[in-house]
């Protein structure tokens, strides 16, 4: 089939950047990356990108593809190269360029460190004098942090770390919450505690990128979220985004519909609130703030108020609570449809096959 | 006409009160009967959704459950945050019967009805983008907007996660420019239409809200827009109310008027002040829409 690229390149030795056509032969079944490899061996030796395992588990090759971090190995390039699209192909966001598509993965290595990411043992060790055997319940708790192959496309495409370079960041927070999920891990507490800072759990900002962009499937939004629940199970709530979230709670209890005029002192206190006062009056004066009078209860809000203490007393507070669920959405992210036997022929699309082949 | 449960939530029971009374407005001309559900609550927000999930799943299951307890198959919301929330509680709850089934016996316990899993949650939006709302939208706002440039913002938990959200392509969405030019405006494209209002953290991290907020609000000035619309209220008081604070931030003046996505159709569909209730914005929209009465 013929394919056609255009690459940023980019040169640090002038720090110039510009945007090339490639136009190229190549099989039907390639990938982006082959397509790379095909570029490089035949049209230009000067293009730089990193590869290595070639089948989506060393994690090497992350790039943009029309602005989407991708990983390279992942695409095929039939169905595109057939539309007769000429996608534009680019280095990853967040990230200082190198050369071309690769990029510094310096900040990201750092913030990887940071988390410790290795287990802090001190559970006791099995009577029989065997190994430390984890529940498959348990195992589901880290099942989608573990699929995590360091490849830096949710930390691309987090808005919150372009605003913060210093935002611990998706990827890092998911590797967080694999080892706090984890029971032979003894230092949950105190990872709770350092990851709740200034630029940890409470910075997200809840965009979806990292979710929207993982090619392994790890959610990391999700498993920020799993620490979030984790820590106000713990009581670290001392972050102004943990008393934010605990507001809310405390307005569905009360009056059913959240208490929007209290938030900001509940959320920030009342010192730093007083602050506030002068971009609060023109939104009072605009009818966006204020006491609502009568004050605007929701119907039967004693059912949200006996539910919550239902649950509180089933215990599934912290991460637990959303495991719960994934099982469910997990069958939406593998197109999972009732009665449909996933491995049955054309089950799966298979658009590199020649027409026949499929 | 259509009969959908009608989910308010909170921005537009109180701070964003236009947004309300605009789609109550407009619902009958894009044919929609709204049946407003009185005994449910916050749906959470992504709030207790993250602090506390299991409870953040009994409150959207009771929310449900009241929209099938009206009779009601859709249940229409307003808000990009309440849809995210409602359905992704709505497939937990209809992917597995165990689930469920814990859940309908506490809301059982505390006297909620109980939930089938029947109740399918979609936007304003996606019922104005295409079928009967949308032949409808069209007679009823036919070239109301002709001359105004239009900044789509989408925001964030009406695209991604994708799979939850199910309706169009995450990356280079279609259904706000669809319905700006089915009224007669024109859609202004910038690449962060699809980005962050910085809402969710405003409070907590104002500095990098503040850093994420710009980004729409620039771009959409700089690509000549008169106005930006939006399908959340979360983004509207965001884009709204937080650009005095981009401007004092900035030194820079944008002054760019924020309409809900009700306002804007409404507008085109020649609904009254009182229901648009411009006089709510921080941003007066008005002197920007006046050149369409000339």
């Amino acid at each position: 089939m013929q394919v056609a690229l255009k690459i940023w390149r980019y040169d640090s030795s002038t720090g110039e950047r510009a945007l090339r056509e490639y136009e190229f032969d190549a099989p039907e079944e390639a990938t982006l990356l082959d397509c790379l490899d095909i570029v490089k061996e035949r049209q230009d030796g000067t293009l730089a990108y990193r590869k290595s395992c070639r089948m989506m588990i060393c994690g090497s090759c992350g790039m943009r593809m029309n602005g989407a971090a991708v990983l390279a190995c992942k695409v095929r390039m039939y169905e595109i190269a057939q539309a007769g699209e000429v996608p534009v192909i680019s280095a990853m966001g967040n990230l200082p360029i190198v050369k071309d598509l690769v990029v510094d993965m310096d900040s990201f290595w750092q913030k990887f460190k940071a988390m410790k990411p290795y287990l802090q043992p001190g559970y006791e060790e099995p009577e029989d004098g065997r190994e430390y055997r984890i529940s498959q319940e348990r195992m589901n708790a880290v099942h989608k942090e573990s699929l995590c192959v360091n490849c830096g496309c949710c930390v691309s495409e987090c808005i919150a770390m372009e605003s913060d370079p210093e935002f611990l960041g998706p990827q890092a927070l998911a590797k967080g919450m694999r080892f706090v999920g984890d029971p032979r891990d003894a230092a949950t507490v105190e990872r709770l505690e350092e990851y709740s800072g200034e630029h940890g759990i409470w910075e997200c900002t809840r965009c979806f990128f990292c979710n929207e962009r993982c090619p392994k499937g790890v959610d990391p939004r999700d498993a920020i979220a799993k620490l979030g629940a984790e820590a106000i199970k713990e009581g670290i709530d001392r972050d102004m985004g943990a008393k934010h979230a605990k507001w809310f709670i405390r307005s569905t209890e009360t009056t059913g519909w959240l208490r929007e005029t209290e938030l900001v002192p509940k959320t920030q206190g009342v010192v730093s609130s007083v602050k506030q006062m002068k971009f609060a009056m023109k939104l009072i004066s605009h009818n966006k703030a204020g006491l609502a009078f009568p004050p605007h209860v929701a119907a039967d809000v004693g059912e949200a108020r006996a539910l919550h203490k239902l649950v509180h007393e089933q215990g599934r507070l912290g991460f637990e609570g959303h495991v719960q669920g994934e099982r469910a959405l997990a069958k939406l992210a593998h197109g999972y449809k009732e009665g449909r036997d996933p491995y049955a022929p054309g089950s799966f699309p298979r658009p590199y096959l020649p027409e026949g082949e499929a | 006409m259509k009969r959908v449960a009608y989910y308010k939530g909170c921005l537009a029971s109180l701070s964003a009160k236009e947004l309300d009374t605009s789609t109550q407005a407009l619902a009958p001309k894009v044919g929609l009967e709204l049946i407003e559900l009185k005994s449910v609550t916050c749906c959470g927000a992504g709030d207790i959704h993250e602090a506390e999930p299991d409870y953040y799943l009994h409150l959207n299951a009771r929310i449900l459950a009241y929209a099938e307890a009206a009779d009601c198959d859709t249940l229409l919301t307003v808000c990009n945050v309440c849809t995210l929330n409602l359905r992704q509680a709505n497939f937990m709850l209809q992917g597995d019967a165990n689930l469920l089934d814990r859940i309908n016996e506490n809301l059982k316990t505390v006297g909620v009805p109980q939930y089938s899993g029947k109740v399918d949650v979609r936007h304003l939006l996606w019922e104005i983008a295409e079928g009967e709302g949308y032949e409808k939208l069209k007679v009823a706002a036919h070239k109301g907007l002709k001359g105004l440039k239009v900044a789509p913002f989408y925001g964030c938990q009406i695209l991604r996660p994708s799979k939850i959200m199910q309706f169009e392509d995450p990356d280079r969405p279609w259904s706000l420019e669809r319905i700006i030019e089915a009224c007669g405006g024109e859609a202004i494209d910038y690449p962060a239409k699809i980005k962050c209002c910085g809402f969710p953290i405003i409070q907590a991290r104002e500095e990098t809200a503040l850093g994420e907020l710009i980004q729409p609000v620039e771009q959409a000035m700089e690509a000549g827009a008169d106005v930006m619309v939006t399908p959340c209220p979360l983004c509207h008081l965001s884009l709204d109310a937080w650009q005095q604070k981009l401007e004092a931030a900035t030194g820079r003046k944008f002054g760019m008027p924020i309409l809900h996505l009700s306002q804007l159709v409404g507008v085109a569909a020649g609904l009254e002040e009182s229901e648009l209730k411009f006089k709510r914005h921080i941003v007066d929209p008005r002197p920007a829409l006046d050149k369409l009465r000339v």
